[in-house]
């Protein structure tokens, strides 16, 4: 009911607005093509004519209007079935109202979004400005011209905003093109992020009288352990198959895999194919053993997430080493089941491997890799350009993540916005989940319109207000917070579009015969030395010129 | 009464007995091999989360409950789809039907002037297409970009019904048309009072493909249409189905909600039951249309 009111208020509000504007557009007809730093002075004289536009001008802050007429400006954006968007939710309204943009969404289903997004892209036929959620479509479509150059537009003057950002993060220059960007990049506000970790039941460690397992080679122990305590269960599990066991542990245990093979080194300083270096016998050496001691799920190349969270949820598996994440849903699924009132999944700090490393990488907390692209033949680039700048802001990003002032959120004394306990407090039991749901409400954060975004600041914070918070979430934060093994995802170079046609001939030919290889070595069918046979084989179907072409790449950028 | 039922029907052996026991255990076991995966989406969409987290539930629904279809009821893009999946159904249907009556009547008579090159020239579409960059150049060209009929007219007829449709014209006597000629009818009259309601069955069979057909279609709508507003329940469900697999992933978010199955498969339920509950009502055209389209000059 009071969210009604609300919404009623904020559509009058707009309605004003639209009012107080198409008066000042009438009044000064001329004055359209005079800059929008004027906008202040100009609304002042106007509301003194009219004493009705007095009243609705007086509460409206034209400072950060990008257009003294309202713009109407289209974007096209992917949906997301954890958070749908909504043309009008609140934060897109207040946009309206602090910048004179109307904003027209076109929201497409995601797992359409690349299908329509390349025929829109093909044909030319795009709103002014398109979600663009991969590098490679920088490639594709950059050099087709469709759309904007922006170089022109980053410096001090034109996009203060943006261009601190631009200055803070020199590795955006990894997204131009030709020396040239045609994307603005989505900035993470305060993100914490987690990634691909160890975690095992610590209730039954404690049951056993377990030491907490330090290297990998100890975790194998503790898993048999387990196992021989009891039987049934089937210690470790995953989903998706050998690939994703290949993408999840590579890294840790000394190799990489990235998501198809080709993996930066943090440590060497370059681009490696995972599979094709000595150090992965490391990596299939580890999992047979863990196979052969009866420790690897023996489903493990054919298991489905369903069948993950079917076995972690019943207590029928101990550990996974996926996205860490998922502990916490476990947790919680596994409580409600009886007997097990008490279990915990738990991260490990990231273990020690063969090679005496502690490695892994995090989710990103900087550059999520989302893109907005502009396009060239939109009527509308000045405002645009000014819109986007905003939405960079503080106040841009304020709005959208936190919603509306007043409403959703209040600012605090140091003037950081804090959520509204009773606003936060309606969604407390909501699914999927309370801050999904307050998401989707207000039309916030990274899913939705928003260029420096926020989302798990938001989160803990919402849940931290509704009492969600538990204490294992503390604790997991805690332990990926204060594990050094944790880096940031090394964000590709640009290849041109000869290397990248290249580079997926050369992926396609390689992966299509390592596929068949990998099992025969983790069940032990061949021995591990004669993967050595496998590496030479890649390096006739060219793995190492696809490892040349990234690494050339790179001294590119760092030449830059 | 006992009696009676028996009568009729002729003693029967041992062998033929067995047959029929066999027969009927074969197509049971058949039977439920169709029926299950429709029955299994249905009673763990009634069963509560923590069973099916547990892959705890096969043949009964556990923790019997109708939250998910609480939520289902709740989510206002889905009615919105719904009622956009009805009109589409609904006017698509009554369009497919009438262009191709239209379309397949003409073909079907053999004095017809040019048919056989026309036929020749409309059944190529069937296996070479535009593709779909083109097509989607003429929606725009034409202006339907975003309205009801950029779904609805780029498949106004399917050149393999219409030839159904036509096979089943022909099958109506010459003589009839030409004594409808001679009291005075003209073709439209002819085509409206004595060849379609001649050809009910394989009109209620064509009613049925292309409805079905519009109910099922999502593609069409993800690619013209841009207003959410307007999308059908289709693409809203493969949406939260699919994606909610994506969305477990989580690759570069490190976000981990997932849709709950029992979401998905209320989802689901909801979305194909009214389509299953217009086949009882044309089934008894239905064996009949299929086959009169069937494998005839």
């Amino acid at each position: 009911m009071r969210k009604r009111t609300v919404k009623r208020a904020a559509r009058q509000t707009a309605a004003a607005v639209l009012a107080g504007c198409m008066l000042l557009g009438g009044c000064s007809g001329s004055g359209s093509g005079s800059g929008s730093g004027s906008g202040g002075g100009a609304a002042a004289t106007t509301g003194a004519a009219g004493s009705e536009a007095q009243t609705a001008d007086a509460d409206v802050d034209k400072s950060s209007w990008v257009s003294e007429e309202p713009v109407e400006i289209s974007i096209m954006m992917t949906d997301n079935a954890n958070q749908p968007l909504k043309q009008d939710a609140p934060s897109h309204e207040e946009i309206f109202k602090k910048t004179n943009v109307k904003l027209n969404i076109q929201i497409v289903p995601a797992n359409g979004y690349n299908e329509k997004k390349s025929i829109v892209l093909g044909t030319n036929n795009f709103p002014d400005i398109i979600y663009i959620p991969n590098t490679a479509d920088i490639v594709t479509y950059g050099e087709s011209g469709v759309f904007e150059p922006l170089l022109q537009y980053v410096n001090e003057e034109t996009m203060p905003n943006f261009y601190k950002f631009w200055e803070q993060y020199p590795e955006m220059k990894r997204y131009l093109l030709n020396d040239e960007l045609y994307v603005f990049p989505v900035v993470a506000r305060e993100e914490t992020a987690n990634g691909f970790g160890p975690v095992i039941r610590t209730d039954l460690l404690e049951k056993n009288n377990l030491e907490t397992p330090e290297t990998f080679d100890e975790l194998l122990d503790t898993l048999a352990k387990l196992k021989e305590a009891d039987p049934s269960i089937i210690p470790w599990t995953g989903r998706k198959g050998t690939t994703q066991l290949l993408k999840t542990t590579s890294y840790m245990l000394g190799s990489g895999y990235g998501n198809n093979g080709l993996y930066y080194d943090e440590d060497e300083k370059k681009y490696i194919f995972g599979p094709a270096s000595q150090n992965f016998k490391a990596v299939l050496d580890y999992l047979n053993r863990a196979y052969e001691m009866g420790v690897l799920d023996p489903e493990f190349a054919t298991t489905t997430a369903e069948q993950m969270d079917s076995k972690l949820a019943s207590g029928k598996s101990v550990f996974f080493l996926d996205n860490s994440g998922f502990s916490m849903n476990y947790t919680s699924m596994l409580r409600k089941v009886d007997g097990y009132e008490d279990a915990t999944f738990q991260i490990l700090p990231i273990l020690e491997n063969s090679f005496g490393q502690r490695r892994a990488q995090a989710y990103a907390t900087e550059l999520p890799g989302r893109f907005y692209a502009v396009n060239a033949s939109s009527e509308h680039k000045e405002e645009i350009i000014k819109l986007i700048d905003w939405l960079y802001s503080k106040e841009g990003s304020d709005i959208t993540n936190y919603g509306v002032e007043g409403y959703s959120f209040e600012y605090n004394e140091q003037g950081e916005p804090e959520f509204k306990e009773d606003y936060v407090m309606q969604f407390k039991d909501a699914q999927p989940s309370d801050y999904y749901a307050i998401y989707t409400d207000l039309g916030i954060t990274k899913l939705d319109l928003c260029l420096w975004a926020c989302n798990t600041k938001t989160w803990f914070e919402i849940q931290k207000i509704d009492g969600n918070w538990t204490e294992e979430s503390d604790e997991y934060w805690n332990i990926i917070a204060n594990d050094a093994a944790y880096v940031q995802p090394h964000i590709d170079p640009p290849l041109t579009s000869e290397e990248s046609e290249e580079v997926q001939d050369i992926l396609a030919d390689v992966n299509t015969m390592l596929e068949q290889e990998y099992n025969k070595y983790i069940m032990g069918e061949a021995e591990i030395d004669q993967w050595d046979s496998v590496i030479s084989q890649c390096e006739d179907m060219g793995i190492r010129r696809l490892e040349q072409i990234y690494n050339d790449a790179e001294a590119r950028v760092l030449q830059q | 009464m006992k009696k009676e039922r028996v009568r009729g029907r002729k003693p029967q052996s041992l062998g033929s007995r067995i047959f029929d026991v066999v027969n009927y255990l074969l197509l049971a076991a058949v039977g439920f091999v169709m029926f299950y995966p429709m029955f299994y989406v249905f009673i763990v969409s009634i069963s509560s989360a923590e069973y099916i987290n547990q892959g705890a539930i096969s043949f009964f629904p556990r923790g019997i409950n109708f939250e998910a279809y609480k939520r289902v009821f709740d989510t206002e893009s889905i009615w919105t789809g719904y009622k956009n999946t009805f009109l589409y159904t609904i006017v698509g249907t009554a369009v497919n039907v009438a262009l191709t009556a239209m379309c397949a009547y003409p073909l079907s008579r053999k004095d017809f002037y040019g048919k056989k090159p026309l036929t020749v020239f409309i059944t190529l579409t069937m296996f070479v297409s535009g593709g779909m960059i083109p097509l989607y150049l003429v929606v725009n060209g034409l202006h339907i970009m975003d309205t009801m009929w950029a779904v609805i007219l780029p498949s106004a007829i399917s050149t393999y019904n219409m030839i159904v449709m036509r096979t089943s014209f022909s099958a109506i006597p010459d003589s009839l048309v030409e004594s409808a000629h001679l009291d005075g009818a003209n073709d439209v009259h002819i085509f409206f009072k004595i060849v379609l309601p001649l050809s009910k069955p394989i009109l209620a069979t064509m009613v049925l493909f292309y409805a079905v057909t519009h109910w099922n279609s999502y593609f069409p709508a993800l690619l013209y249409l841009n207003d959410q507003s307007k999308y059908p329940v289709q693409v809203i469900m493969r949406n939260i189905i699919i994606d909610g697999d994506m969305a477990q992933a989580g690759d570069m978010s490190g976000m981990l909600n997932v849709v709950a199955t029992n979401y998905k498969y209320a989802i689901i339920i909801i979305s194909v039951i009214p389509i299953l509950l217009i086949y009882p009502f044309l089934q008894k055209y239905f064996t009949k249309g299929v086959m009169i389209g069937a494998v005839k000059g």
